[in-house]
């Protein structure tokens, strides 16, 4: 119904929805962002409670793995950077969160190589996932980039000994001109601003185009079609 | 040269297989990760009992 029926006489009121405005009402930002997203992801698929039947299955877990794992890599790496270098080397508070972060990065690129094999496997491209794919490499090799720049911040002799010999292996491929890995501030500023904004912006975009096109069903199976 | 002895003394045990060379450490890593993939792939993924109900409707 698009007017509210008046019991009085009087000339029906426009009911709300009706003034507002439309969606293809270009000068409002709000109106255009609303459409963009639900453009993006249809509502309904950002948060769904069913899934379909092959889902069902320990490969398809590796993902949320992933994010899970980064979500404590992200978190104890801002309560390092809080406290600082001498704070992990000396107290044994210090040293547990060292060692959840360090432990924490190892079971995220485990489980990131496995979820990568997983997809790999299932040529999760199909289905015109190819920018899911590509987004999900991208956050890959970001990720790496952010544990190599990680392993040069320890403030410890095998930080300095990676960095001597990766300051050689980047000279040697002619990287040395835009990277120094014996620069302990450039590292850590890479390590703790620059590179995580990296990874977390593309996996943010590798959600969204999961979000948009649904998992990727195995070889073999049938797609459900809503 | 001595230096570089002295610190690769104690450093792990290594496989050595022509021009691959892996320490073991990573190797059975590698092998865990491999092993873990492989009992996802076959290990059936628990049901809810609601689940099955509905399934069975």
């Amino acid at each position: 119904m698009s007017a509210i029926e008046d019991t009085a006489g009087a000339p029906p009121r426009r009911a709300p929805e009706a003034v507002s405005p439309r969606s293809h009402d270009r000068t409002s930002w709000t109106v255009w962002a609303r459409d963009r997203i639900k453009h993006t992801v249809p509502e309904g698929q950002w948060l769904p409670d069913r899934q379909p039947a092959y889902v069902a299955s320990w490969v398809y877990v590796f993902g949320m793995a992933t994010l899970v794992s980064l979500v404590i890599v992200i978190g104890s790496g801002v309560v390092l950077s809080i406290n600082g270098s001498e704070w992990w080397h000396t107290s044994s508070v210090g040293h547990f969160v060292n060692s959840m972060h360090l432990w924490s990065v190892e079971i995220f690129f485990a489980v990131m190589a496995i979820h990568l094999w997983a997809k790999f496997w299932m040529a999760a491209w199909r289905g015109g996932r190819s920018l899911t794919w590509m987004t999900g490499m991208i956050a890959l090799l970001a990720a790496v980039g952010t544990g190599f720049t990680g392993y040069l911040s320890q403030t410890n002799f095998d930080a300095q000994w990676i960095g001597a010999q990766a300051k050689d292996g980047l000279n040697s491929v002619g990287l040395g001109a835009w990277f120094n890995a014996l620069n302990p501030a450039a590292t850590l500023t890479l390590h703790i601003v620059v590179l995580p904004l990296a990874v977390g912006a593309i996996v943010i975009m590798h959600v969204i185009m999961v979000r948009r096109h649904g998992v990727v069903p195995p070889i073999g199976a049938e797609e459900p079609t809503s | 040269m001595a230096s570089t002895q002295i610190l690769g003394e104690g450093a792990g045990q290594y496989l050595d297989f022509g021009i691959f060379h892996i320490s073991v450490t990573n190797a059975l890593i590698m092998g865990a990760m491999i092993l873990i993939f492989v009992l996802a792939v076959v290990i059936p993924f628990p049901h809810h009992k609601a689940d099955n109900d509905s399934d069975a409707q």
